[in-house]
């Protein structure tokens, strides 16, 4: 194995460093833009949310982006799923994060606990996803929790393993070996030494999560699993996509394409600002 | 560290033998491989779009519609319907006796199955009988149990006998019923998993040349010998497509169907002088399905208010596009001789509702409610949810998938739902309005519908099925609140002769989808 | 090794019990499904004593644990079942949704693998050029679309407006042609844009991952080392840093590969692409409990097989890991 023991500072190890990318700095734009609008919607939007007027306009005047089949403006519509889908994906996110580096960690450092822990990681990787949306969709109240518990559920897994995989490759760093010899208790080192070290692939993870669930979430409305009353980007595009005249004239044009561009633009703009965090990043195994 | 790249490169040739593998396995299959076009070559092949619907055996298809549909394709029944009304088909006669309850049956002669074979009284004969004692796996038609005996008078003429007269029995038990080889059948314990070739051989227009369930195709090609006339294609193919209207517009497919708001699809073929579109009677219907068996919706006063409440005309124009129209309360589509002309209707009216929302019991006042339905009507629960809410009755609305939803309703529990069905043309479907709930439990009503479903003579059976249907509006177990419309599209160049059958194909499909569009 | 496969066997037993279970607790049933379907033309009601038959020829009326021990004996034989929606046998229609799923999967993988790790490893060297933000960025604008919505556009584009390519399918209807030839490009021709679909959406993530790896390991000084030794350009990418990077990408390829087997469902609604993914929605919708249970159970065991063969490679490239396991 061509690695040999390099001397990383701390301050690299965390991925912090001074100069900004001007990529990085694009997407953190972006990602603020879309993170303003969502907290602005309700006063942005040119129209109460569930306003009905006439179905199908194409953009005019009234209504910048037209309107949908029931007759809803799509710009309102765009405002308030940006709330909607922006905040599920980060609740999601955080939450399986956070679990996700606790058992890794755990996982990785102990190890008879660890195998236990990856099972039960295994099992819930493996748990079939159909079911599992009808079951909670069934018998837990509706609403944003139960989406996000959905999520949460298959999304730890992944964490789990590759923060379980990161603390495996450094455990054996002479670092560690040092600070055992000088008396450190686990938990010091896992604070101290191994957690810093996990942010970088937490990270990678936190960006994949999201674009993940911002896509997920999306696909279960394309499929009619989703629930029609979480007003997100993906229900507005799921919309557009059921109406069969979307896509043999030009309304996807205004009500598909919308949706679907912010989509791509905030996965975009969380892409670009990880290369921040992760540029110069130590990603030695 | 050689070994890390190594094994790096088996895995990706364990990637690459996988899909290479799957491609060639796929690629030599068997089952593509047709025979070559039967027919002549003038004729045009069709291409239409459609989902598996089961192999089209005579009982090893799906019981949905257009199961039935594939089926009819390969196998006759006695009478069939065309536009007009009730033909003779594989019967050229019938008698039937003063209690209605033996039907003599006089066959067309010279009619062949597809293996050569004469098909004789004897099939016919063999096909009641075998249908009567396999009908707990028959899902789809229900008089099964009401044949005695069916036996053949000689080569040309059978005699069926019914335990007791049915009503429409020419139609829906005589008309629905396809004749079966008996040559082929006597020897088959299990229809359900017969799925051999033999199984669809039928004495129809078509024979069935491939069938992928995966690829949810179904190939058939004409059958020039048929005893009714000479095919118009030369070939009908059915192909899955995600979009029916982009398949159209593609040239992949030349024909689509469209009920409710898909209606706006069908506007943009209007203009375009390649296609026509034809309008179809819509059996079916929307409706708000009320637990009466439970508090709060026991009380018909609340049901009443509810009524009044939701404004069923903004629903049709604002989810529908005017795609559909508003329902008659008596559940029976207005486009059949079955349906009451004048019921009472619950006009839109807020204060009224509030009215007989306050002279309702405490109990509604008190309960949180959940209006379930499935995410395809969830506009509907959406506008319903607003209406209710204006006249000061919150409720909360549940979208789950339809397996819960049907789980739901079945079992009694739940409040309020928002559910459909077709079957409109034909007044069996009165039995539980509530259905697939079965919550609505009225004896006069049952004891009438009993009286109606022993007649036979229509205009003795009418003013019955008017009774029911306008106990059904007064009593509101159900809200109706609308029916699509339906119109179909095609390419007239390859065939101009689709039509809507009145009520409906075989035991009721309502597609323009009918077997004598493809013959002389 | 063998505390591994028996921690394995575990697993597999707990999922067992698990596919087996949950689709019995969504609510709705397979016999109410056969007539039950909202949309039927012609709803007939089905008697008590006609239900009570169905339940008796599928089986459904014993007790649940008797249930559970047929299946579980049923499969120790290699007995998947008869599916009660599509009426035919379990292992037919998941064998013949399986192969179309493993064809697209499998295809785009082997494109979207190597030329993720190419990409990743060029933008990364060349990160100071305009080539490696431009490479990255054509890459993650591509696909970052929700891959259904991608699939629509091709269609739109290639498809319906410049008649390029079929609008779905899997195949055309051969009866005219027949060949292993025609077979393959009829083949080939109906599977490029799912295909292409698929491989732009899961391009972005091998890239991110190659791309910093390689980021993260060419400051390093055996890199410096390389060069200075004075190594062609490729040959340090590829004997010195790729190694090092493969790590992380290893695990994450054999996570995807397990859930390729449940087919990109979204990618296949929109083509229809007869995949295990449509496979699952609409066995789901039927609660067609003996096909969910196949299929599952293909799944489970694919999944993790492939987490197996993750945890092993792990161990064998990385020396130091495998002391502690």
């Amino acid at each position: 194995m061509n690695v040999r023991p390099v001397t990383i500072s701390a301050a690299h190890r965390t991925g912090i460093h001074t100069g900004v990318s001007r990529v990085s700095l694009a997407g953190l734009i972006v990602m603020s833009t879309f993170g303003l609008l969502a907290l602005l919607a309700p006063f942005l939007a040119p129209t109460a949310p569930n306003t009905l007027s006439a179905p199908l306009q194409p953009p005019g005047s009234a209504h910048r982006l037209g309107t949908d089949d029931i007759g809803r403006d799509v710009l309102t519509q765009l405002l308030y799923g940006a709330r909607t889908s922006l905040f599920i994906a980060a609740l999601s996110t955080l939450l399986s994060s956070l679990l996700g580096l606790l058992v890794g960690l755990i996982a990785g450092v102990f190890d008879r606990l660890g195998f236990v822990l990856l099972r039960v990681a295994d099992i819930f990787l493996a748990i079939p996803r159909f079911p599992l949306i009808i079951l909670m969709a069934a018998f837990l109240r509706p609403g944003l929790p139960t989406l996000v518990l959905f999520f949460v559920i298959f999304g730890w897994p992944r964490a789990a393993r590759m923060v379980r995989a990161q603390v495996l490759s450094e455990r054996h760093r002479a670092y560690i070996g040092a600070a055992k010899a000088l008396g450190a208790s686990h938990t010091r080192i896992i604070v101290r030494h191994l957690l810093p070290g996990t942010l970088p692939i937490l990270t990678v993870f936190a960006v994949m999560e999201v674009q993940h669930v911002i896509l997920a979430e999306s696909g279960l409305s394309f499929l009619g699993l989703g629930d029609p009353t979480i007003r997100s980007w993906g229900l507005l595009l799921s919309n557009a996509f059921r109406f069969p005249t979307t896509f043999i004239t030009d309304q996807w044009v205004w009500w598909a394409l919308p949706p679907g561009l912010c989509i791509t633009l905030v996965i975009l703009a969380l892409t670009a600002i990880s290369f921040a965090l992760l540029d110069n990043a130590a990603f030695v195994s | 560290m050689r070994h890390i790249p190594r094994a790096i490169r088996r895995l990706f040739c364990l990637i690459v033998s996988l899909g290479v593998l799957a491609g060639c396995g796929v690629a030599g299959l068997p089952g593509d491989s047709g025979r070559e076009t039967v027919g002549q070559p003038t004729l045009p092949a069709l291409t239409l779009p459609g989902d598996d619907w089961g192999y089209p055996s005579p009982f090893a298809f799906y019981a949905r519609g257009p199961g039935y549909v594939r089926m009819s394709l390969l196998f006759d029944t006695l009478t069939w319907k065309d536009a007009e009304g009730l033909i003779p088909w594989l019967a050229d006669d019938w008698t039937t006796s003063e209690d209605g309850t033996v039907w003599t049956f006089k066959l067309h002669p010279d009619v062949t199955w597809h293996d050569g074979n004469r098909l004789t009284a004897k099939d016919v004969a063999f096909t009641y009988t075998y249908f009567k004692a396999q009908r707990s796996l028959v899902t789809w038609s229900w008089p099964l149990d009401r044949i005695d005996t069916a036996e053949a008078v000689d080569e040309e003429t059978v005699r069926i006998t019914l335990t007791e007269p049915v009503a429409g029995a020419h139609d829906v038990l005589f008309g629905s019923l396809p004749i079966l080889p008996q040559h082929i059948w006597e020897g088959i314990d299990d229809p359900l998993k017969a799925l051999g070739e033999e199984v669809v051989i039928g004495s129809g227009p078509f024979t069935l040349a491939e069938y992928s369930k995966e690829e949810e195709r179904y190939v058939y090609m004409a059958h020039p010998g048929y005893f009714k006339g000479g095919p118009r294609v030369s070939s009908l193919v059915f192909i899955k497509v995600e979009n029916e209207a982009l398949a159209l517009k593609s040239g992949t497919t030349d024909y689509a169907a469209f009920s409710g708001k898909a209606i706006e699809a069908a506007k943009q073929f209007a203009d375009d002088p390649e296609f026509e579109i034809i309008e179809g009677p819509g059996y079916w219907v929307l409706q708000l399905i009320f637990n009466t068996s439970r508090p709060p919706f026991d009380d018909v006063v609340l049901r009443r208010a509810v009524a009044h409440a939701i404004d069923r005309r903004r629903i049709v124009t604002q989810v529908t596009l005017d795609g559909a129209v508003v329902a008659e309360l008596g559940v029976l589509s207005p486009e059949t001789d079955w349906h009451h002309p004048d019921l009472p209707t619950y006009d839109h009216n807020p204060d009224e509702a509030r009215r007989l929302l306050s002279q309702a019991t405490e109990a509604a006042k008190l309960l949180p409610l959940t209006l379930i339905a499935t995410a395809e009507y969830a506009r509907e629960a959406e506008l319903i949810q607003a209406d209710l809410a204006e006249i000061g009755f919150p409720i909360t609305v549940q979208v789950g998938d339809t397996g819960t939803l049907d789980g739901l309703l079945r079992e009694g529990n739940f409040d309020v739902a928002i559910n459909g069905h077709g079957g409109l043309a034909n007044p069996a479907i009165l039995e539980s309005p509530t259905w697939p709930a079965m919550v609505y439990q009225n004896e006069v009503y049952r004891l009438i519908y009993e009286a109606q479903a022993q007649l036979s003579d229509d205009d003795a059976r009418r003013p019955l099925v008017w009774q029911l249907q306008e106990m059904i509006a007064s009593d509101l177990p159900v809200l109706t609140l609308w029916h699509p419309k339906m119109w179909t599209v095609y390419r007239s160049a390859k065939l101009d002769t689709w039509f809507y059958t009145p009520e409906g194909v075989g035991f009721g499909i309502p597609l323009a989808m009918n077997k004598l569009s493809f013959i002389d | 090794m063998s505390y591994r496969i028996a921690q394995y066997l575990f697993i597999i037993i707990v999922l067992l019990t698990l596919n087996f279970f949950l689709p019995r607790m969504m609510p709705g049933d397979p016999i109410s499904y056969l007539v039950g379907d909202p949309g039927a033309d012609a709803p007939l009601l089905m008697t008590e004593e006609m239900r009570q038959n169905l339940l008796r020829y599928y089986e459904l009326d014993r007790p649940l644990g008797e249930q559970f021990q047929r299946y579980l004996s049923n499969l120790l034989r290699g007995e998947l079942g008869w599916s009660i929606s599509q009426n035919a046998p379990v292992a037919q229609v998941i064998l013949g949704r399986l192969r179309w799923s493993l064809l697209l999967g499998g295809c785009a993988a082997a494109i979207y693998v190597p030329l993720g790790i190419v990409l990743g490893a060029v933008a990364a060297w060349h990160s100071t050029t305009p080539a490696g933000p431009a490479i990255l960025g054509s890459v993650f604008f591509l696909g970052s679309w929700p891959s259904y919505f991608l699939g629509m556009l091709f269609i739109v584009f290639l498809s319906l407006k410049l008649g390029l390519f079929p609008i779905g399918g899997a195949t055309s209807t051969l009866s005219a042609r027949s060949g292993v030839l025609w077979s393959l490009v009829d083949v080939i021709h109906h599977g490029a844009l799912p295909c292409a679909t698929l491989v732009l959406g899961n391009l972005p993530g091998i890239v991110l991952l190659v791309h910093n790896s390689t980021m993260g390991l060419l400051g390093h000084d055996f890199v410096r080392a390389a060069k200075a030794k004075g190594l062609r350009q490729r040959r340090v990418l590829i004997k010195h840093v790729l190694p090092n990077a493969m790590l992380p990408l290893v695990t994450m390829i054999a996570m995807r590969l397990g859930f390729l087997v449940a087919g990109s469902v979204t990618v296949e609604v929109v083509f229809a692409y007869p995949g295990m993914g449509a496979l699952i929605t609409t066995a789901g919708i039927a609660r067609d409990y003996p096909l969910l249970q196949g299929i599952f159970l293909i799944i489970m065991l694919l999944i993790v097989g492939f987490n197996l063969l993750a945890d092993l490679l792990y161990t064998r490239l990385d020396p130091r890991v495998r002391a502690t396991l």
